[in-house]
């Protein structure tokens, strides 16, 4: 029974809470009184713990399914009760993170495919059978959609009826008092001369002061306060199903892209302007935000001494942009960590280079290319920079030029380095092949990639050359001059739907958390009657008051001293309402004038069932 | 289907893996012992980055054909070129860039279509992307092409199409039928043969 209580109350401390007020429960109720034993179970879960308990009790027997008596229909029950467990959640939860191992461990199509490539390369035997597995799209597999759809599944299934429980004890009453008040977690009595009727008239007023839900019965009062405990607890069930949906927004709308752009070039937001793309499974060319992006200007700024010689001080890059075709444009000041916003897609400035500006004549006098190309830097603290040159129409013969870009060039024992990254003494090395490019084949190449199986390396002196120097080539095959360069950046281009509502569900799944910590669900209960009935009689006048105290989930603690400070208060009205009704002077001492009997002095206060 | 284009159309610009590739390479150059490959990222081994997963092929019949948005804009040779101007006439036109290496294996079939539609009531045009003008006029050279392109380094022609059928790769290939509306696309490569069906198919049913 503890077993599937704990299931159902999924997700969360509370469970464990609930667990142990259901044992309490079952040990008063052996002890004998039904009434408490009602008292503590239902205080367990509210209304919710009772349907918990009944639900509990009646599969009881169901839990451990017994062959072909269940039939159909029960085994579906069995089984939807163990998908919305918290254990299975629980499993669910650690096998989505245990899922995407694999996807940081092994390159991902979709990610880098150039990676794949060289996996497929190095492990030629292994790399298909992990395809086949969806090694190389891990997150886009069935399997990791079926583990996902299931802990979704699973969350909805506990969360669901459990908002509507919610729901529906919203409206009830708080349950009748247990007969036993002492028998209770926490219990305290007092004597009075008050009539136990306006006795328990005057805590309920106190009660109902304290903002409890206040009912009354015969001879008892029950009140009950904290209903923000499970509605932060459904809160944060909520709120995580809600980041679930979320990430599925991102993954089926979002996408995001790369894009290199060098000074004074445009780009536009299309699949064909990007240079990466990775769209989510439901992203078109035409969902993407028809933004178009022009850049004016790079800057970087450099320390130019002390420790810190020739680390970056600022980068700024100067955009014009316009959020449609033709629209009108605008300015931006793009810099690290301070995106730029068009129509919810972010921008962000992820990297910055050289791209040095090549003129290449071929063998027939013709200029074939005249473009900056953008070098990429393969080291940071002097931003030496490698890239390629292709020049496919090139005749009699193709041209392909490899090589270094150096911003402040230096000659280290004969070996060529950059020693600062700004552009102080700008050289390029290169080396010359003449012969067939391989792009003429159809088979889509790297713009930064040279394949030279098809080309013959040229005799020609990879001399560093400087802003307007030329290498001219042998045989006739052409010339190709360094005619400056200018600075690239590298964009990244976000966007994802599923972004604000991720935030908010994180905010809320903390604010429920924080919520169901601090707020405890808690029953006060009052009991009055004619003190003779037990004692010798001496005092029929007096009346015992029993003040009995329930908490479920007592995560922040502190219910023992908010009940002992409620019971005394109660005591406090009671026996000052006792004195104004006696017309007695002396107030709240009144009662302590008579003879007291141990019942009648200050507040006994008991705990558990030991009390008295 | 777009998914694969990047590979596709252009291999990757720079990514992790690419740059430490690069890396090594530029030690290797710096070095002067680049002498072998320099670096080898070609997707093509694995069979998922593929131009033929990137083809796809579609003819649109009258009555659901998106009309194709105003295009006017400069020439690679510096005049200017209407779109509209070539109402009346099926337009042919196609996405390139001299750097794409299946458009320069679909070039002599592109080549060989607008000589073999010379005399008909067909107009070819292209669209040079994300290229240098110069770079483009070699091509051209290069390929023997006879019709114009428009010069388009910001792909600006591509984002006008926006919101009706939009080139999604490099290359792809438009038809635009008499009427100014989009009656076909073929994302890829482009065969002869499909290409040549293709046009017939809009000249027999021009609007």
């Amino acid at each position: 029974m503890t077993q599937d209580l704990a299931g159902r109350a999924a997700g969360d401390g509370a469970a464990v809470d609930g667990d142990r007020a259901a044992v309490t429960g079952e040990g008063v109720a052996a002890d004998g009184g039904s009434v408490a034993a009602d008292g503590v179970s239902g205080a367990a879960d509210g209304v919710s713990g009772a349907a918990d308990g009944s639900s509990g009790a009646a599969d009881g027997g169901r839990s451990r399914p017994a062959g072909s008596r269940l039939g159909v229909l029960g085994w579906l029950r069995w089984g939807w009760r163990q998908l919305t467990s918290m254990r299975t959640a629980l499993v669910l939860l650690f096998l989505l993170a245990l899922a995407s191992i694999p996807g940081s461990v092994l390159p991902q199509q979709g990610i880098d495919p150039a990676a794949v490539t060289q996996y497929y390369a190095a492990h030629p035997a292994l790399a298909p059978f992990l395809a086949r597995l969806s090694g190389f799209d891990v997150f886009g597999s069935p399997w990791f959609a079926a583990i996902y759809l299931l802990l979704f599944t699973s969350l909805a299934g506990c969360v669901l009826p459990r908002t509507f429980r919610l729901a529906r004890s919203a409206g009830q009453p708080p349950p009748a008092a247990p007969r036993y008040l002492g028998r209770l977690p926490q219990a305290a009595g007092f004597a009075t001369t008050l009539a136990p009727d306006q006795a328990l008239e005057s805590a309920a007023a106190l009660l109902r002061r304290r903002r409890f839900r206040v009912r009354k019965g015969a001879g008892w009062v029950s009140a009950e306060k904290g209903y923000l405990h499970e509605t932060g607890n459904l809160l944060f069930h909520v709120a995580l199903l809600g980041l679930l949906v979320s990430v599925a927004l991102g993954g089926l709308f979002g996408y995001k892209g790369n894009r290199l752009l060098v000074e004074g070039d445009t780009f536009a937001n299309t699949p064909v302007g990007l240079d990466v793309f990775r769209p989510g499974r439901l992203v078109t060319a035409g969902s993407l935000q028809p933004f178009s992006i022009t850049l004016k200007k790079f800057s970087a700024r450099y320390i130019t001494s002390g420790d810190q010689r020739g680390q970056p001080a600022k980068f700024a890059a100067w955009l014009r942009y316009n959020s449609r075709y033709g629209g009108p444009m605008r300015s931006y000041d793009l810099q690290v960590n301070h995106p730029l916003n068009v129509d919810g897609v972010q921008v962000f400035l992820i990297g910055h280079g050289y791209a040095p500006v090549f003129k290449v004549t071929d063998g027939t006098g013709a200029v074939r290319f005249d473009q900056p190309v953008p070098f990429i830097p393969v080291e940071q603290s002097g931003l030496t920079s490698a890239g390629v040159v292709k020049v496919p129409d090139a005749h009699p013969r193709q041209l392909g030029f490899a090589g270094v870009f150096l911003p402040t060039e230096i000659d280290v024992g004969g070996r060529l380095a950059s020693a600062f990254p700004a552009a102080e003494y700008p050289r390029v090395s290169l080396v010359s092949y003449a012969g067939n490019l391989g792009v003429n084949s159809g088979q889509p190449q790297s713009v930064y990639s040279l394949d030279t199986s098809h080309m013959r390396r040229l005799a020609v002196s990879p001399r560093p050359l400087a802003p307007g120097q030329s290498i001219t080539l042998p045989n006739g095959l052409g010339k190709l001059t360094f005619t400056g360069y200018r600075r690239w950046v590298s964009l990244a281009i976000t966007y994802d739907p599923g972004q604000l509502p991720a935030l908010v569900s994180a905010v809320a799944a903390l604010c429920g958390l924080i919520l169901s910590f601090l707020v405890r669900r808690r029953r006060m209960f009052v009991r009055a009657a004619p003190a003779g009935s037990d004692r010798d009689g001496a005092a029929s006048e007096m009346t015992a008051v029993a003040v009995g105290g329930l908490t479920r989930s007592d995560a922040a603690g502190g219910f023992a001293a908010e009940f002992a400070e409620l019971a005394t208060e109660i005591m406090r009205e009671v026996r000052g309402e006792a004195a104004a009704d006696s017309h007695q002077p002396g107030g709240a001492s009144t009662g302590d004038s008579h003879e007291a009997p141990p019942l009648a002095g200050d507040l006994t206060q008991a705990a558990g069932a030991k009390g008295e | 289907m777009t998914r694969l284009r990047s590979a596709a159309s252009r291999a990757a610009r720079p990514s992790g893996a690419l740059r430490a590739v690069i890396a090594v390479a530029a030690s290797l150059a710096v070095a002067g012992c680049a002498a072998g490959r320099i670096a080898q990222s070609t997707p093509a081994s694995s069979g998922q980055s593929f131009v033929q997963g990137d083809y796809s092929s579609a003819y649109f019949s009258p009555g659901s054909r998106p009309k194709a948005p105003a295009v006017v804009g400069r020439t690679l040779g510096g005049g200017r070129l209407s779109l509209a101007a070539d109402r009346g006439n099926v337009v042919v036109l196609n996405f390139w860039g001299s750097w794409c290496a299946p458009c320069r294996r679909e070039a002599p079939a592109l080549a060989a279509l607008a000589a073999h539609f010379k005399s008909a009531p067909v107009r070819f045009v292209g669209d040079d992307v994300h290229d240098s003008s110069t770079a483009a006029v070699a091509f051209e050279r290069t390929y023997s092409v006879g019709y114009p392109s428009l010069n388009d380094p910001g792909e600006q022609v591509a984002l006008a199409f926006h919101g009706t059928v939009p080139p999604v790769a490099i290359p792809t290939t438009l038809l635009i039928d008499s009427s100014g509306h989009i009656a076909g696309r073929v994302v890829g490569e482009i065969s002869y043969r499909g290409l040549l069906s293709l046009i017939d198919k809009v000249l027999a049913r021009p609007r």
